[in-house]
């Protein structure tokens, strides 16, 4: 019996173990879930004008998932050691129904983040890049956003320059190709703002223009933002799983 | 009638070699040796107009004016200069080169029938350069290879669909699946 005993109580005690690592990784999640959602990186005007916000809405989702796990770790915590069956039931049960939707954020964040490939971009970008009659304000949010990113980045169009000459674009229509191969904020530019050398840059004269493109300027923040919240909910995700299983297995073994 | 023949500058490697309306030519450097007097221009004609072209056009007339290129004009005569423009031997690490189709203020311009304008199509286009004495021709080179210029897609043309599944999202997915089915499975057995 003791020995049986000694086991109840390392079950126990791994319990509720598991249960303060689970509610202090809620907390780290609803901390790190609040931090993307309120602190929009500077490509977020192109990600809504794809109008698909699914990173954020997983990052939403997160923020409750969070506090969520923390409440039920505390429930948890109070059930093993009071070694209630109700309560533990009520326990398993939300925390199965917290597991779900903390699963559906991480696969949004994932395949949303797998849908944002350079065509995505690059489409968007020959569409609406100056455009000369913007419809709404997000043509000329992306108009701004694509302007200091080149401009900050050094970089020039999503693959490189070439994207202005292979495709057409609203750009084209209001700007001649032999005066603007590409942008002016394609060149490399001085203290005030004009190309240093305006010919080498309509030449392509390396040196005097951006030829390197801003795709990895884009998905760098995008990665961070995506990774961030599904790996992160995936090992949550996984620790709760063992967590829930020695639960289920504890709580078949009390007596009433 | 000289050897050389007129050619796309390969170095520097340009980005803009070829757009959409222009192209770049390397100068004529040490090619028109001993013609000081001569005004050297620069003929651009289609490739399958070059057979219509004879060295007795003179530059500045309707036959030859940009403005009418390329119907009804098969050949313009643009880009004057004499050998003091291109002095030989060329400095090494200057950049000499010849923008095709740079000057866009005057291509509507009538009165500036050797204007250097963009180009219309894609070509393929020949140029070569002749060399003036008052109106008779003195030297030419051959012409050129053919030079096609970049044709431009519509971005409609871009697939945006065909996104792949990258190996994380697979992982993650099918991953929480099993355990969440498991979970699933252990509460049923439990209860």
């Amino acid at each position: 019996m003791a020995k049986s005993d000694d086991c109840v109580h390392i079950l126990q005690g791994l319990l509720v173990f598991g249960n303060v690592v689970i509610g202090m990784c809620g907390i780290a999640l609803t901390a790190e879930c609040i931090y993307f959602v309120s602190n929009p990186h500077g490509v977020y005007p192109l990600l809504k004008a794809t109008e698909n916000n699914d990173i954020y809405a997983a990052a939403w989702i997160g923020i409750f998932v969070g506090l969520a796990l923390f409440a039920l770790s505390i429930l948890g915590i109070i059930g093993v050691i009071k070694a209630s069956r109700t309560l533990l039931l009520v326990y398993i049960i939300l925390m199965l129904i917290t597991f779900a939707f903390e699963m559906a954020s991480c696969i949004t964040a994932a395949t949303h983040r797998d849908s944002l490939t350079p065509s995505l971009f690059l489409k968007q970008m020959l569409e609406r890049y100056q455009k000369s009659e913007p419809a709404n304000d997000s043509d000329n949010e992306v108009t701004k956003t694509w302007d200091e990113l080149m401009l900050q980045n050094h970089c020039c169009g999503v693959l490189g320059p070439s994207d202005w000459q292979e495709y057409t674009s609203a750009f084209r229509l209001t700007h001649k190709d032999a005066d603007y191969p590409w942008p002016r904020k394609c060149c490399v530019l001085d203290a005030q703002g004009l190309p240093v050398n305006l010919d080498g840059c309509k030449l392509g004269v390396p040196g005097y223009y951006n030829s390197n493109g801003c795709y990895d300027a884009i998905s760098g923040p995008v990665n961070t933002h995506a990774w961030g919240v599904a790996w992160f909910g995936f090992a949550i995700l996984c620790w709760t799983f063992c967590v829930l299983l020695g639960t289920m297995f504890y709580w078949s073994g009390i007596e009433y | 009638e000289l050897g050389y023949r007129p050619v796309l500058t390969q170095t520097p490697s340009l980005e803009g070699l070829t757009t959409a309306s222009t192209f770049v030519l390397d100068q004529p450097r040490c090619v028109f040796g001993g013609y000081d007097n001569a005004d050297i221009w620069l003929v651009v004609a289609l490739d399958k107009a070059i057979s219509t072209f004879n060295n007795t056009a003179r530059p500045g007339t309707p036959e030859t004016a940009f403005q009418g290129f390329p119907d009804p004009v098969p050949a313009y005569m643009t880009l004057n200069a004499t050998l003091a423009n291109y002095p030989c031997p060329k400095p090494a690490g200057d950049i000499t080169v010849l923008r095709v189709g740079s000057e866009t203020s005057c291509a509507q311009d009538e009165a500036r029938p050797t204007c250097n304008g963009p180009l219309p199509g894609p070509g393929p286009y020949r140029v070569k350069f002749l060399a003036l004495e008052g109106s008779e021709p003195v030297a030419e080179t051959a012409w050129s290879a053919p030079i096609t210029l970049r044709t431009a897609k519509s971005p409609s043309s871009i697939s945006t669909t065909d996104s792949g599944h990258s190996a994380g999202m697979i992982a993650i997915t099918t991953i929480l699946s099993i355990l969440f089915a498991i979970l699933l499975a252990g509460l049923v057995a439990m209860l």
